[in-house]
């Protein structure tokens, strides 16, 4: 399978960044998936193919443009071929626009890490012809694409002009999303999870009950996870504006064990309720994530199987 | 070291200031917006508060300044030796005990002995005390005595009078006995239940420089005194059926915060003759008129009462009533042609308030009891021979009013007229151009009804002739005519007073009395000649009695004043005598004979209002600096020199403290420049 050659073959390892910096999303998402899945031709997981799946014997009804007349030839039987491509799925990403999302430490903010995680995903499942939607929220739902092969601009369009402004909650638009997601289907969340962790378990089970797979990308800038601060300085919460005087010297290694507490409790409640899990920082760079987003997937194929 | 004021070490607390300053404004200039301070929250607030100081030498030396300060301000001073040794010397202590009338008041007075008792019993055996009890005067019951027993009997003895609260006289006379000490440490005790109306700020209190002074209150909470005084009354006089009637109208304060219903009774001569209930809002005074009194005769008392509260003086107001008295003036006219003395007797014919009684008799047939009885003698225009002039000279010597009124015919005996406030010349024709009077003297009690403005004129009257006269040298010219030639002279004659007026009483010479100031003018010369004084019906306790002016007629040398108390008190001719007692005062003539003058005395109402000061005001009148003489009262006096040095450490210490700011600001520039750096 020969990709198209772009300009940004090796987007994929590049700082994430450099790559806020490109205003155009879909030429960025375009540049990392198109690299990174060049890259996997050599990679052990290219199984998830979604071309031929079998063969299986025609059945009146069955469109006769789909019967495979090289069997036919061989055996002179009659077979249909049958495609798992044909099997396409609802991708929706379910992006945490909530104002903590706008903080970024070297020079990327959490919230555009996460637009473009979310334009390479849109990207990637569109290639394989899934139906790509987006549902944007903070304590509601502020933007919503439906799932639709056709809606890959649309979602890019939009995910280019959100801007992460009010307080977030995830319960509320979940809640309502669960009941809205009819056909079972992919969802990827992309949040800062600033709540409790069985808060959070909670808010995303519906999803999971529904039948959907879940993924839950977990994005927090480093600064966040290593508390890197050295001024003692008031600090301001992004939503509430709540200020507490704060010494950072004195309560770095504390909170570093309460950030890893809220990381490892995610990741049990999640594997508890058979959430796919995965804690990115945004210097990470984007194929990392894409990577395990796919390595995701084929633990899905192969559990079906 | 001790402190002369320590109240200053209170700012000590400030320290905490710099130490807040590093601990929170250092982070409070940078903010940081985080996304969520959900971990940061969690993290137990004490050990967010525990932060570090960053620079210990800055803040040590911003600790230190203010140290300093403080401790300048609160004035450090060695004590040495030798007054160490003389704040354990004796001491002299002045027990000043409040007796005004305001003590009575429930239980202050045993408050108040106790009070006094206590301060001379805790006196050493080589201390030495004085008992001055004092009202609106001070007197001192036992000077500098180191016999306790005296002094306790002294202040058992003690009872309140009727006088009311004066601070003043009190200190000054504790004062006096503080400054002749020779004892090293000079106390004073003030026991009193502090009643405002007894200390106008502007009497000085200053007691010695060494001394101190303990104000002991006695008396519960002011807000609570109840009470109620008759303040005043006034007499409204009328004549009816010829007999003269008084009207009684009284004015009753209320000094309590409460509404009160009270009875007020009118006494009159120990007969209840009628009662009145009024109702009196919180502080304010309400009168009383009750029915007209005829008065009988001469010395009634009457007596405005209330009924029984907690200060018993104020409820009652004596008042001695006598029928005013008739101004007798003996006119000496020429008589016969004309009626010269028209005008002057109608004049007199007017009076109310003194009303007066003319006679005109030609001056060749003055009997002699006629010119006793007579309070004033008006010679008008008419020739005087040297009999009638001896007479007139006696009679203003012993303390008559003499009005010469000089026309065309008046003549003196040459020989005989040395003592008349001015020699006369001939007459002045001013008939082509009149004169008018110019130069008078509103100064004068004659003219005191003049001064105002729009009072009368004089300038209004024309005189077309007058007496030219020349002024003796002692004698003062109350009015001038426009020509600079006295008109009005008045001379000081024995014990009474002579007018000599250069012009007419009638038409002849001036048109003086068609004009609206001639009643006035009359009625001016005649009361100032008789020098006659609108009776007091009263006197306040305190103020002093002049038996001679009270009672004119009494021919004795000797007065004997009977107190209400009924002692007898008698009082050489001249003397005076204080009031001390509420009640009526009789005047008698020292030999038994004569009449009876009755004086009321009354307490001074402005004790009644029982409102208190704060001690600590009349301390500090008392001591310049009140913080300063209890710290000198501990020791003995010492040379100014000497209390200067000992207490000069303020200015080092300020020294210090600025040379520390120098250092604080070089400090913070270096670590501004290194941390910007």
């Amino acid at each position: 399978m020969d990709a198209p050659r772009t300009p940004f073959a090796g987007a994929r390892f590049v700082d994430p960044v450099v790559l806020a910096r490109i205003g155009n999303l879909e030429l960025v998402a375009r540049s990392v998936v198109d690299g990174f899945i060049n890259g996997l031709h050599r990679a052990p997981y290219f199984g998830a193919s979604v071309d031929f799946a079998e063969h299986r014997g025609y059945v009146p009804g069955d469109d006769i443009r789909r019967i495979d007349w090289r069997v036919f030839a061989r055996t002179d039987r009659f077979y249909v071929k049958e495609y798992e491509a044909d099997s396409n799925s609802n991708f929706s990403v379910l992006l945490d626009m909530s104002a903590s999302m706008n903080f970024g430490s070297r020079g990327i903010t959490k919230f555009e890490y996460a637009r473009i995680l979310a334009g390479c995903l849109t990207h990637l499942v569109h290639r394989q012809r899934d139906r790509v939607g987006l549902v944007a929220f903070d304590t509601g739902i502020v933007e919503h694409v439906p799932p639709s092969a056709k809606h890959m601009e649309v979602v890019l369009h939009v995910l280019d002009r959100l801007k992460p402004t009010k307080a977030g909650s995830l319960r509320e638009p979940l809640r309502r999303l669960a009941e809205h997601f009819g056909r079972r289907g992919v969802v990827v969340i992309i949040s800062d999870l600033y709540d409790d962790p069985d808060v959070v378990a909670e808010a995303i089970a519906p999803l999971r009950f529904r039948g959907n797979d879940v993924i839950v990308f977990h994005v927090l800038d480093p600064a966040e996870v290593e508390f890197t601060f050295a001024d003692a300085s008031s600090f301001e919460d992004a939503e509430s504006g709540v200020q507490i005087p704060v010494v950072p010297d004195a309560l770095r290694a504390e909170y570093r064990s309460l950030v890893q507490a809220h990381i490892d409790a995610l990741t049990r409640r999640f594997s508890e309720t058979r959430v796919d899990y995965m804690f990115l920082d945004t210097s990470k760079p984007i194929d990392f994530a894409l990577f395990g987003y796919l390595t995701t997937r084929a633990r899905m194929l192969r559990t079906r199987q | 070291m001790s402190f002369l004021s320590p109240l200053f070490l209170a700012a000590l607390a400030g320290l905490a200031i710099p130490v807040l300053i590093h601990l929170i404004q250092r982070e409070k200039k940078r903010v940081v917006v985080f996304p969520s301070l959900m971990f940061l929250q969690r993290i137990p607030y004490q050990s967010i508060r525990r932060r570090h100081i960053h620079n210990w030498l800055l803040l040590c030396v911003r600790l230190a300044v203010l140290l300093l300060i403080v401790l300048a301000f609160a004035r450090p001073f060695l004590e040495r030796s030798e007054r160490v040794a003389a704040s354990s010397g004796s001491r002299e202590v002045v027990v000043l005990l409040d007796r005004s009338y305001s003590m009575g008041y429930q239980d202050r007075w045993a408050a108040a002995q106790a009070a006094a008792r206590e301060a001379i019993e805790g006196l050493d055996s080589s201390d030495r005390a004085s008992v001055v009890l004092f009202g609106t005067a001070a007197d001192v019951a036992v000077r500098s005595s180191g016999d306790r027993g005296r002094l306790l009997a002294a202040v058992d003895a003690a009872r309140p009078t009727a006088s009311a609260t004066r601070y003043a006289p009190a200190m000054k006379v504790a004062s006096t006995i503080l400054a002749e000490s020779g004892l090293p440490r000079l106390e004073a005790v003030l026991i009193s239940d502090f009643q405002r109306a007894g200390w106008q700020g502007s009497e000085a209190l200053q007691l010695p420089a060494a001394a101190t002074i303990t104000p002991v209150p006695v008396g519960g909470l002011p807000g609570g005194a109840a009470n109620a005084a008759v303040t005043g009354v006034s007499l409204d006089r009328s004549t009816f059926s010829s007999q003269e009637r008084v009207t009684l109208t009284a004015v009753v304060a209320s000094f309590s915060p409460e509404p009160m219903t009270v009875p007020v009774a009118l006494d009159v001569e120990g007969r209840t003759i009628q009662t009145e209930t009024v109702t009196l809002p919180p502080g304010e005074r309400v009168s009383v008129s009750f029915a007209p009194v005829t008065l009988t005769g001469r010395n009634t008392r009457a007596t405005i009462s209330l009924a029984p509260d907690g200060l018993d003086h104020d409820n009652r107001l004596h008042v001695a009533i006598s029928p005013l008295e008739l101004l007798r003036v003996l006119v000496l006219d020429r008589g016969g042609r004309g009626d010269a003395s028209l005008y002057l007797r109608r004049a007199l014919d007017i009076g109310e308030r003194p009303r007066f009684e003319a006679t005109v008799r030609p001056p060749d047939a003055v009997p002699e009891d006629l010119l006793s009885r007579a309070a004033v003698v008006v010679v008008n225009d008419v020739e005087v021979d040297a009999g009638l002039a001896g007479r007139l000279q006696r009679f203003v010597e012993q303390g008559g009013g003499l009005f010469v009124a000089a026309g065309a015919r008046t003549s003196w005996p040459g020989s005989s007229g040395g003592w008349l406030p001015a020699s006369l010349a001939g007459p002045v024709d001013r008939r082509n151009a009149a004169s008018r009077l110019a130069g008078v003297e509103y100064g004068h009690r004659l003219f005191e009804v003049f001064r105002g403005p729009r009072s009368g004129d004089f300038s209004v009257a024309r005189f077309f002739g007058y007496r030219a006269a020349t002024a003796a040298a002692d004698a003062r010219v109350l009015a001038r005519f426009d020509a600079g030639s006295p008109a009005l002279v008045e001379r000081s004659v024995g014990r009474g007073r002579v007018l000599l007026w250069t012009s007419s009483l009638d038409l002849e010479w001036n048109d003086l009395p068609l004009k609206p100031v001639f009643l006035p003018f009359v009625h001016g010369a005649v009361t100032h000649l008789a020098a006659y004084a609108v009776p007091s019906a009263w006197l306040t306790v305190g103020q002093v009695l002049d038996p001679a002016a009270a009672a004119p007629a009494l021919a004795a040398e000797t007065a004997t004043v009977l107190s209400p108390s009924g002692v007898r008190v008698p009082v050489e001719d001249g003397e005076v005598f204080e009031l001390a007692e509420q009640g009526f005062y009789e005047i008698r003539d020292a030999r038994g004979g004569g009449d009876v003058v009755l004086v009321a005395g009354n307490v001074d109402t402005a004790e009644s209002d029982l409102t208190p000061l704060d001690p600590q005001d009349i301390a500090a009148a008392a001591t310049a600096d009140p913080s300063s003489a209890r710290a000198f009262a501990q020791s003995a006096p010492i040379s100014p020199e000497a209390q200067e040095g000992s207490q000069r450490f303020w200015w080092y210490l300020l020294c210090l403290a600025v040379l520390l700011l120098g250092a604080d600001t070089l400090l913070s520039n270096r670590l501004s420049r290194a941390h910007n750096g």
